[in-house]
């Protein structure tokens, strides 16, 4: 009977199970978790497929996963903010905390981020999983582990929609209705954005967004991007512009789109990623005086966010899981996410053979 | 050819009818002209500048009788001097003023030559330039803060003040903004200008006139740097070592940057640049911006990457550059306008979480903090003028800047000669 069975990419396009020692805490303020949902991400697809992406690249069998939650099991010596059997939220990278970046609180830069699944560093997608404690979010009753296992991508949609500094009032167009850009919506909704457009190519998935979290839907068409944002603004009624664009696609159209929507003084966030390089309406955002920022996985405050929005019940999530797997299934499940069916399609935990 | 200054009207209509095709158009009144001051030259640029550009005639007296002598861009390609009705103050807050010193602006020689910049069309003669000093000859009645005889710089964008852009303190976006030298509104290389008192700025006693005249493009650089943050002790690299880069530069020294770096193709502003502000400086290669920025961090000693970087070219490559050389979490500002469109590293943008910020001219306190900047002597601007010319060889400087020589030219208004101490 395997003691830690692990989910492994061996390299592009070939994933195995393999039982792996449990991992050992490494400091006193580590715990040890029993991974309980773990969800898929378009990046667990990408080096499923390819192997790499930019410069991380798959170099020796990694195992997969980065979206979980789970209960833990041990704790380290020092650990005081929570407790053998605490179900908690994984916050999955872990970053030096000694370099400029880090100090100064943009730990999401950090030069040595030690990230789940992003090589060489193994994932979640194993029985068990040790992290800091200060990275764990303890769940409270009225939050399932399901939900659980969305703080990871909820905890993106806040970070996108902090650096767009959404406010109240605020129109707030998003391009993209896959898990980020949906919850980049519902993000912008609990802070108050007034309009808020969601722009895809997928019907279907725009029903979901207008029931979900948008107060508008436009769907992408063949034109130019000064077209594209005419007409999201005539549609959605947005008077000179939108305040806020977030891109949660990485396409080129949408980037250029998202630019040319804005109206001036606006912001635009990047948090889709897609070709590296594009052609990019930079004269429009000089002459409009746009403030342009990417946006990188969270930092400081984010997961705790999440889980406060969704502890509230300002952000459901709950509607967003589509799908669940069975640990050993999980290869159906990324098939599925590759294949873009549903939204948000969970992993359960390794089984105990009872 | 004969040129003849009209003043009224219908004399102006039936010279418009006339071929005009070798000749300026000023027209002077017969009876005034004193014909032996009068020296009819012309050149023929059409080996330097393109046969679009017209000949001109240096004038060395100018008459008496005109009221408002004005450069105008009849349209692309074609200036002219022509007699205006001296403007009206529109408020009782405005003032008139006597144009000291007018500085020329790469926009500017774009429109003379290209009659457009973006959705900005000449479809009407105007007056050019927007980067003045002068004299304060008259105000309306309820001006407080300045007063007939003050020196001022003047700030030649007036906003709405009533729009949401306005009222949230980024009046450089104001949806109505009335540009002197931006289509339709003229500019004010004319004896006289009009403006309101706000946007008129009191020179201190030991600024010139000159240095006044620098003070719009030195508050583009202030503005570039306010967008761009730039603190005591940062990296900064600048692309461009023309006007707006250099103060760019000096703005970024003024505010404490450690390491100030300018990239240009020009090695001779690059020497300049290097005994002005920079403590670095990089001759542009053809490369690919990967390379041009592991070049920048290398030569310059560069820990990860630049904290700030403005572009003051508005060319791709140096855009991209700018963009890879950029430490995470860094800011870019945007200043130059170049291609509208241009290949762009999105990917490393997003993923290093850089701060991308547009410039466009400047708002609230940006001419003051200017102004400050100068009279302390923290920043100089004295350097930049590399050549004076009269209002009349107005073109000529227009010539000089469109091809890159010397940095920063002034054109030298017209007197008013109710001034003894200026005649």
């Amino acid at each position: 009977m395997a003691i830690n069975l692990s989910f492994i990419l061996e390299k592009a396009g070939s994933v195995k199970y393999e039982d792996r020692p449990v991992p050992k805490l490494e400091s006193p303020y580590d715990v040890l978790v029993n991974v309980r949902f773990t969800g898929i991400c378009g990046s667990d697809v990408h080096y499923w497929q390819h192997g790499s992406i930019g410069s991380f690249v798959l170099k020796a069998p990694m195992v997969l996963g980065h979206e979980s939650s789970g209960v833990i099991t041990a704790v380290g010596d020092k650990v005081s903010t929570v407790k053998v059997g605490d179900r908690v939220a994984m916050e999955p990278g872990i970053p030096c905390r000694r370099c400029v970046r880090c100090k100064e609180g943009k730990y999401n830069l950090c030069v040595d981020m030690r990230f789940a699944a992003t090589p060489p560093i193994d994932g979640t997608l194993a029985k068990y999983y040790s992290l800091p404690e200060d990275f764990c979010y303890k769940l409270p009753e009225s939050v399932s582990l399901e939900e659980g296992a969305v703080m990871e991508p909820l905890a993106v949609g806040v970070h996108i929609t902090r650096q767009a500094d959404v406010k109240p009032g605020q129109s707030v167009v998003v391009f993209g209705a896959g898990p980020v850009g949906l919850l980049c919506c519902a993000v912008a909704k609990a802070y108050g954005a007034d309009k808020i457009v969601a722009v895809d190519i997928n019907e279907e998935r725009l029903k979901f967004a207008k029931q979900y979290a948008a107060t508008h839907t436009v769907v992408s068409q063949r034109e130019s991007a000064t077209d594209s944002a005419a007409r999201i603004t005539k549609d959605a009624d947005l008077g000179l512009g939108a305040d806020v664009a977030i891109d949660a696609s990485g396409a080129e159209p949408c980037i250029q789109a998202g630019i040319q929507v804005l109206r001036t003084g606006g912001t635009y966030v990047q948090g889709g990623m897609g070709k590296s390089d594009i052609t990019f309406p930079i004269g429009a955002m000089g002459a409009k005086e746009l403030n342009v920022k990417g946006s990188f996985r969270y930092n400081s405050g984010d997961y705790a966010t999440a889980v406060a929005l969704v502890t509230s019940g300002r952000v459901s999530v709950k509607e967003l899981i589509t799908g669940k797997f069975k640990f050993k299934d999980a290869e159906s499940a990324f098939n599925d996410t590759k294949a873009a069916k549903g939204i948000k399609i969970l992993i359960e935990g390794v089984e105990d053979e009872a | 050819m004969s040129r003849v200054l009209a003043s009224s009207a219908p004399a102006r209509a039936a010279l418009n009818g006339a071929s005009l095709n070798a000749s300026i158009t000023r027209i002077v009144r017969p009876a005034m002209v004193k014909a032996s001051k009068i020296t009819n030259q012309k050149r023929d640029h059409s080996a330097c500048c393109g046969p679009h550009l017209r000949s001109y005639a240096t004038h060395s007296d100018l008459p008496s009788s005109e009221q408002n002598l004005s450069f105008v861009l009849k349209k692309k390609g074609e200036v002219t001097f022509e007699d205006r009705p001296i403007p009206k103050l529109t408020s009782p807050y405005d003032v008139l003023v006597n144009v000291r010193w007018t500085g020329i602006c790469g926009s500017d020689v774009h429109y003379w030559q290209h009659g457009a910049i973006a959705d900005f069309v000449v479809r009407a003669p105007m007056v050019l330039g927007h980067e003045s000093s002068g004299t304060v000859t008259e105000v309306g009645e309820k001006v407080t803060s300045v007063k007939v005889g003050d020196r001022v710089a003047m700030e030649p964008g007036i906003p709405c003040r009533r729009c949401p852009r306005c009222k949230e303190g980024k009046y450089n976006l104001c949806v109505d903004m009335r540009f002197a030298a931006t289509p339709p509104i003229d500019g004010t290389l004319a004896k006289y200008y009009v403006l309101p008192e706000d946007f008129a700025y009191k020179l201190p006693e030991n600024m010139s006139f000159e240095e006044g005249a620098l003070m719009e493009p030195l508050s583009v650089g202030v503005h570039i740097n306010k967008q761009a943050g730039t603190k005591q002790g940062q990296t900064v690299v600048v692309f461009g070592a023309g006007p707006v880069g250099l103060l760019c530069a000096t703005v970024a020294k003024a505010y404490g940057a450690n390491k100030i770096v300018v990239v240009d193709i020009n090695e001779e502003r690059l020497a300049f640049a290097k005994k002005y502000a920079a403590t670095h400086t990089i001759v542009s290669k053809k490369q690919s911006a990967a390379e041009t920025a592991a070049q920048i961090i290398k030569e310059c000693d560069i820990v990860e990457g630049a904290d700030v970087v403005m572009d003051a070219t508005g060319a791709e490559p140096c855009i991209q550059a700018g963009i890879h050389v950029l430490r995470a979490g860094g800011t870019y500002v945007q200043g130059g306008m170049g291609k509208p469109d241009i290949m762009f590293p999105i990917g490393a943008a997003g993923a290093k979480e850089l701060n991308i910020k547009g410039s466009f001219r400047y708002d609230a306190h940006d001419y003051e903090t200017a102004i400050g900047l100068v009279t302390s002597g923290r920043v100089s601007v004295k350097e930049l003028v590399t050549k004076k010319v009269k209002f009349t060889d107005a073109e000529e400087a227009f010539e000089d800047v469109a091809a890159s020589r010397g940095i920063k030219i002034l054109i030298e208004g017209v007197p008013d000669r109710r001034d003894s101490a200026t005649a």
